[in-house]
């Protein structure tokens, strides 16, 4: 189900109606449990069975390796590996089967073996790469002694499949959400129509903006066949960056405004990412939720940046590396994620050099390191979008000016939409850059509040689409 | 203000200092007027509750009740025309059988027909509308999201066919719902100069028909008296240079056509083909590109099909067809008639129930 959809709208009357009800706490979670596998079923019922078979795993695992602690870490790996065999396996198998198999064919093709890898028509579980991470952080974290196993089965099934941030996050550790379920709560007045705020605000992003403003100008250039020019590489990728932002960064908020209206605090998984200066920056701002993910569970176990320079920067890129292939079963995502690695890198080698930390000193400074960060992030933008190298070479052909007999494809409407749109979304960003949304709606007078709320939630009505679907799901 | 986003500590949200009560009561306020004032607009413009859109979604439905064997015997496939063209209250009437209306707008009906013959197990007639530039050409579709549509019909989730339920409902009572006027739609409407060789959005399709309960398609009355919507839908069509598929293309289409008719006729069921009228350039250019004696003809002597051709008939002549290419509504009616007619001398069985209940 997708939150730009009217089955979710009414699915959440019907929810929140319930979750008001005189009921007792541990009935209001079994509503809400129920009603997370509604939510997920509604869009392929069987692989409801994946998330009670991911459940379990994680659920014995971690009971087992707590209670082998004192048998000797090999044990406790054991039962570790079979959580991490598990959850990988179904992700490896869903997600990068047919990956695997291509690239296993192409491979015997260079030694001149002709093996042609059967069909692959296995469809990919929505929010699969999510939901697996955030149950493997959980059977991490009782390995690595950060946190006991859970005494609640019911909590803790409700932390694996709680639907807000089901399939496409925030990815949420145990510790920020369990200890929520514990005590009973229910929003009050203001929380709740903060979420419902939250929950037009992510609507606007998704559905006027991505959909309507941004998808057909970046689907235009991606998708045309021929060499494209200056203008129009540039629009298109642009476009893109303002598309893939709006997109996320609107599932994300509907998530944390729909929790909020139940009364649960979701973490956030974006603060504004084009103001960053410089990666290490954009990292904190962008996806916030997988990036310390990665941190955590694979950059400082790999030994993050406690051994050498040259061990830093190679754990650096292989975290980025892998984290480009998380988002999809593609070489073009494993450039994207290399790049940004690059970046990181190069980042950490000039601060190195001249023992520059934080950011620059002067506006001017700061804003041009601004524009550059976000011209690098374009860059790497370009790998996410084309489904090919050949499609991301001719648009990167076009961004630097060597695209031979380029055509023009971009009607001047798409043109004017796209600049105005991108100029917007870069402009609030910058000027948000230090402040939190709360803060900047705290000192807004409350008619200018309503106001925009309203224009907002009136564009998401007129503008209302077919409820597409939002672009991670297919991570 | 602080949120606490450490990993491992119980999330917290701040809620910012506000009048949320006021705030709520002034969003519900605007938001219900903008939107009344909205749907009055766009009733002004000609939309009306009720006119409930199409999409791969009703299609899907459709596709369904066929798999389910809930149909009378008749399946109709093929493009705009025939879909536009065909009142099933005719139908109805006439022969007491319903037909299902399996055509899509801007899509070529013979991978339809291919699957028909091949996945569905159907043995009654099989109506295919002929609208020559898109049955011999070798894509599918010129509509993105129509692309799957054959695959859909089994892989549509629950949840979109709850969502297209309610969307139904809420049709039956807002205009302002209609795909062709939402607000990103009417942006791209504006005329504006554009770059050489770009294709203007301006020269997308608009609004062409109204559509009922089970996608009976009849022209859009607006569309009938508006000079300018007429004229937009006739440079639309363009251009007419009086280009057509090439042979191999019309070679294949036949071929294809060929097997589909041998299979379904070879467990019991029936094809015909119905060439729906066409005037104006998008005739003449339809002669020049796609002339019959090449394409129709050649169809229906390799088939051995029978087929209806507007041009043969004097009863479908003299039709009124404001943008070259799809009948009024008053026309259709008369159209659906006089095939129908046909086909019920062609098929005496077809007049085999007695007439059913107009739909509602």
């Amino acid at each position: 189900m997708v939150f730009n959809s009217l089955t979710f709208l009414v699915f959440f009357t019907v929810l929140l109606v319930l979750h008001h009800l005189p009921f007792s706490w541990t009935t209001k979670k079994v509503n809400l449990l129920i009603a997370s596998y509604v939510f997920y079923a509604a869009w392929n019922p069987p692989f409801v069975l994946l998330l009670w078979i991911s459940t379990l795993i994680d659920w014995f695992a971690a009971r087992a390796i707590y209670a082998s602690r004192d048998k000797g870490r090999a044990h406790q790996r054991a039962w570790l590996l079979i959580s991490l065999a598990a959850n990988l396996g179904f992700l490896g198998f869903f997600k990068y089967g047919e990956f695997l198999l291509q690239n296993w064919q192409a491979l015997m093709a260079s030694f001149g073996i002709a093996w042609v890898a059967p069909e692959w028509d296995i469809v990919l579980p929505v929010g699969i790469s999510f939901y697996t991470f955030q149950t493997m952080a959980y059977s991490l974290d009782v390995y690595l002694g950060r946190a006991k196993p859970l005494s609640s089965f019911l909590d803790f099934s409700l932390f694996v499949t709680f639907f807000p941030q089901l399939v496409a996050g925030p990815i949420v550790r145990p510790g920020q959400l369990v200890p929520q379920f514990a005590v009973p709560c229910r929003a009050t007045r203001d929380q709740m129509l903060w979420g419902f705020g939250l929950i037009v605000l992510g609507l606007f992003e998704k559905v006027v903006i991505a959909d309507a403003g941004l998808a057909n100008v970046s689907d235009h250039v991606f998708g045309a066949q021929v060499p494209v020019g200056f203008v129009d590489a540039w629009l298109g990728t642009l476009a893109f960056s303002g598309q893939i932002f709006c997109d996320f960064a609107g599932y994300s908020t509907i998530a944390i405004g729909s929790a909020l209206c139940l009364g649960f605090a979701l973490p956030d998984n974006f603060r504004m990412p084009y103001a960053a200066i410089g990666f290490s920056d954009f990292w904190r701002r962008w996806h916030i939720s997988l990036s310390t993910w990665l941190r955590d569970y694979l950059y400082i176990p790999l030994g993050g940046n406690r051994s050498s320079a040259t061990r830093t920067y190679v754990n650096l890129m292989l975290t980025m590396l892998l984290g480009g292939l998380w988002h999809g079963a593609n070489w073009t995502f494993v450039v994207w994620g290399g790049l940004h690695g690059l970046y990181l890198a190069g980042e950490r080698w000039i601060r190195s050099r001249t023992g520059v930390a934080g950011d620059p000193q002067g506006a001017w400074n700061r804003l041009a390191l601004a524009l550059v960060t976000y011209f690098l992030v374009n860059i790497t933008w370009v790998f996410f979008r084309a489904e090919t190298f050949e499609g991301a070479a001719r648009i990167l052909a076009g961004m630097f000016g060597f695209a031979e007999e380029a055509t023009a494809v971009l009607p001047t409407i798409y043109m004017i939409k796209a600049g105005v749109i991108v100029a917007t979304v870069v402009v609030v960003q910058w000027l948000m850059r230090n402040r939190e949304l709360e803060e900047v709606v705290a000192r807004t007078p409350w008619w200018v509040t309503g106001l925009i709320c309203a224009m907002m939630l009136f564009a998401v009505i007129i503008a209302q689409g077919s409820g597409e679907a939002f672009i991670y799901f297919q991570f | 203000m602080t949120h606490v986003h450490e990993q491992d500590e119980v999330t917290v949200r701040e809620i910012p200092a506000a009048r949320w009560a006021a705030i709520g009561w002034l969003v519900l306020v605007l938001v219900v007027a903008a939107t009344a004032v909205w749907e009055w607009r766009m009733r002004s413009l000609g939309l009306r509750a009720g006119d409930l859109d199409d999409s791969k979604w009703h299609w899907a439905v459709e596709r369904r009740r066929l798999e389910a064997g809930d149909h009378d015997g008749v399946v109709i496939v093929g493009s705009s025309r025939i879909l536009f063209d065909t009142d099933l209250d005719i139908w109805s009437e006439m022969t007491g059988r319903r037909p299902l209306q399996l055509a899509l707008v801007g899509t070529n009906p013979r991978p339809v027909l291919i699957r028909l013959a091949e996945e569905s197990g159907f043995k009654g007639l099989v109506v295919v509308g002929v609208t020559p530039d898109l049955y011999f050409m070798d894509r599918f579709s010129y509509i993105p999201q129509y692309e799957r549509v054959l695959e859909f019909w089994r892989e549509e989730s629950p949840s979109e066919r709850v969502g297209h339920r309610i969307g139904l409902f809420l049709s039956r009572h807002l205009a302002f719902l209609d795909e062709a006027y939402r607000f990103a739609a009417l942006v791209e409407r504006i005329d504006i100069p554009d770059r050489a060789h770009v294709r203007r959005p301006y020269l997308e399709v608009w609004k062409l028909a109204e559509t009922s309960a089970h996608r009976q398609h009849r022209m859009w009355p607006r569309l009938e008296r508006d000079e300018r919507l007429r004229d937009h839908a006739r440079l639309v069509w363009g251009p007419f240079d009086g280009g057509g598929p090439a042979p191999e293309s019309v070679a294949r289409a036949i071929v294809e056509s060929r097997q589909a008719v041998e299979t379904i006729r070879a467990r019991g069921g029936e094809v015909v083909f119905v060439r729906a009228p066409s005037a104006g350039l998008y005739y003449e250019a339809e002669q020049m590109g796609i002339p019959r004696a090449r394409t129709w003809d050649r169809l229906l002597a390799e088939t051995g099909a029978f087929g209806i051709h507007f041009e043969d008939y004097s009863e479908m002549q003299n039709l009124e067809l404001p943008e070259w290419s799809h009948l009024s509504r008053e026309s259709a009616t008369h159209f659906t008639r006089a095939y129908v007619e046909v086909l019920v001398r062609k098929f005496p069985g077809l007049r085999s129930r007695p007439p059913a209940e107009p739909e509602k």
